[in-house]
């Protein structure tokens, strides 16, 4: 745990906007004129912050990080990741990191995390010792020959993430990663992803519909409507860091997690 | 480690149960008809018929027959998979082909396509063009369905993971489409290779001059039991050899499915 002592350190060093989000609307084509998805959401992420997005089912959160990942237009306005707009994947300045079972089951632990590497064309060498790099920063050395079906959901998780992380993109934009893990899998998956985060400096956009899991994770909480989508509330989770299983205790984390549930039952 | 015995025990015990069975079946087939319990007329002894098979192989009508039913069901093969593929691939692919052909495909699968046969040598006459029109005709049906199946294993979420990474739309194909239906479509090649041989069989049975069924056919008119026999023989070694062959590649390329 000694390299998050520096954490604050790093953060200052970094600055700017990692993703800026500016008046994005969405209406799904209908029949009669359409569903609003979105309406209105203008966000703006600092580079270095870890922010979790929650809100009800539906509410179009994992649409709007989809457009941030460039994989899904927006009907109006723009989003910029480190002031460019987004308007295809672009792997190099975002890594995504899907719900559930998104490793490709006949490839490798190894070849799973090469995937992007590959569809570069980086020789055979250089994506072996990336990948090697990013399984013991993911905590899972010896397992580069496992297939998926081999290994237990926190392990596929991990490997997902060491996929998302291998091409170092400064963005993280992750898709409710832990949604399928169970309570005990799913915290000390987030504890790690802490852990990774903070050794490998990025800007996290996180979506969930945990409430623990935002305050846990967060530095910085956007509560979502329900559908049409707006950003109702922007919550700064003011608990030091690193953070402990035992902070969930406080009466601290206890307002905080009251106050977005508030926020989310009033607009159900 | 007590399982695993446990399972190495059962394999060894479910071998022996079934190299007895054989034995008890092609000892069988020899002793019966000797003592007399089975008409040999009607059930010839193995032996007879292995030595039958012998020299059929050497005959060479016999050959011919075999060549002109071998280019039947490859050349069927040839027409009714790749375009049935195509079709089917089409119809998953695309939603309003889909919403249009697939309940027809649907109906037109549980109609036994025999029942066509004349329609096909009234058109086809009854040489070579009948039996791949036809053996293509009841080979198509379930390699469609076997297409659009394979395409619609390949998850969504592994399209997505491709593209966030950069995939082109040939690297989607190639390593994510591809990999996903490759085991769904060898099983499609094994089962449509049963439909297309059964297809080639029933035409050669029905109305020919030549090919193996029409051999059989004529066998089993004139009460030629061990000819009849040693031709069932053959047939049925070359479609298991097939079968078996396309399953060990489906083993290879699907240890990942569980």
């Amino acid at each position: 745990m000694q390299h998050l002592a520096n954490l604050t350190e790093r953060r200052d060093r970094t600055s700017g906007h990692a993703i800026e989000v500016a008046h994005v609307s969405h209406v799904y084509a209908g029949a009669d004129g359409g569903v609003p998805a979105l309406h209105d959401i203008s966000l703006s992420v600092e580079a270095g912050r870890f922010v979790v997005i929650v809100g009800p089912s539906g509410c179009g959160k994992t649409s709007l990080l989809m457009m941030m990942a460039g994989l899904r237009g927006q009907s109006q306005g723009t989003i910029l990741c480190h002031g460019k707009p987004i308007l295809e994947p672009d792997p190099k300045r975002v890594g995504v990191i899907f719900q559930e079972a998104s490793l490709f089951p006949w490839l490798t632990t190894f070849d799973n995390i090469e995937f992007p590497l590959s569809l570069r064309g980086v020789p055979r060498s250089e994506r072996r010792r990336r990948s090697q790099a990013m399984l013991s920063l993911v905590g899972l050395e010896g397992f580069g020959e496992r297939y998926p079906h081999e290994l237990s959901g926190g392990m596929k998780q991990r490997v997902s993430i060491a996929r998302g992380l291998v091409q170092d993109p400064p963005v993280l934009l992750m898709d409710e990663p832990f949604a399928a893990l169970d309570e005990q899998t799913r915290m000390t998956m987030g504890h790690e992803l802490l852990r990774i985060w903070s050794t490998a400096s990025k800007t996290v956009v996180f979506v969930t519909h945990s409430l623990t899991e935002a305050v846990y994770l967060a530095d910085e909480v956007l509560v979502m409507s329900a559908r049409p989508g707006r950003i109702v509330d922007r919550i700064e989770v003011t608990l030091p860091r690193p953070r402990t299983y035992e902070m969930m205790a406080t009466d601290v984390f206890g307002r905080l997690r009251e106050r977005i549930w508030q926020q989310i039952r009033e607009t159900v | 480690m007590v399982r695993f015995s446990e399972v190495a025990m059962t394999r060894a015990q479910i071998t022996l149960i079934r190299s007895v069975l054989l034995a008890l079946v092609l000892g069988s087939w020899e002793l019966l008809p000797r003592s007399g319990l089975i008409n040999p007329l009607l059930l010839p002894p193995l032996s007879e018929v292995l030595a039958m098979l012998g020299k059929l192989i050497g005959r060479s009508d016999v050959q011919e027959a075999v060549a002109v039913t071998a280019s039947e069901v490859v050349v069927a093969f040839i027409i009714a998979v790749p375009f049935g593929a195509a079709a089917g691939i089409a119809i998953a692919e695309n939603e309003y082909l889909g919403e249009i052909f697939k309940p027809m495909l649907f109906y037109a699968f549980s109609i036994p396509k025999s029942i066509f046969l004349p329609l096909f040598i009234l058109v086809f006459g009854i040489g070579f063009q009948q039996k791949v029109a036809y053996a293509a005709f009841s080979t198509a049906f379930v390699v469609v369905m076997s297409a659009a199946a394979a395409v619609e294993s390949v998850r969504s979420e592994h399209v997505m993971v491709a593209r966030s990474y950069g995939a082109t739309q040939m690297q989607v194909l190639w390593r994510v489409y591809v990999p996903s239906m490759l085991p769904i479509l060898l099983e499609a090649l094994r089962i449509s290779m049963i439909f297309n041989f059964t297809g080639v069989m029933i035409a050669e049975m029905y109305a020919s001059r030549t090919g193996v069924g029409h051999l059989i056919n004529t066998w089993g008119e004139n009460f030629q039991m061990p000819q009849l026999l040693a031709g069932v023989i053959v047939l049925s070694a070359v479609a298991i050899l097939f079968n078996e062959g396309v399953r060990a590649l489906e083993a290879r390329c699907s240890t990942w499915r569980t």
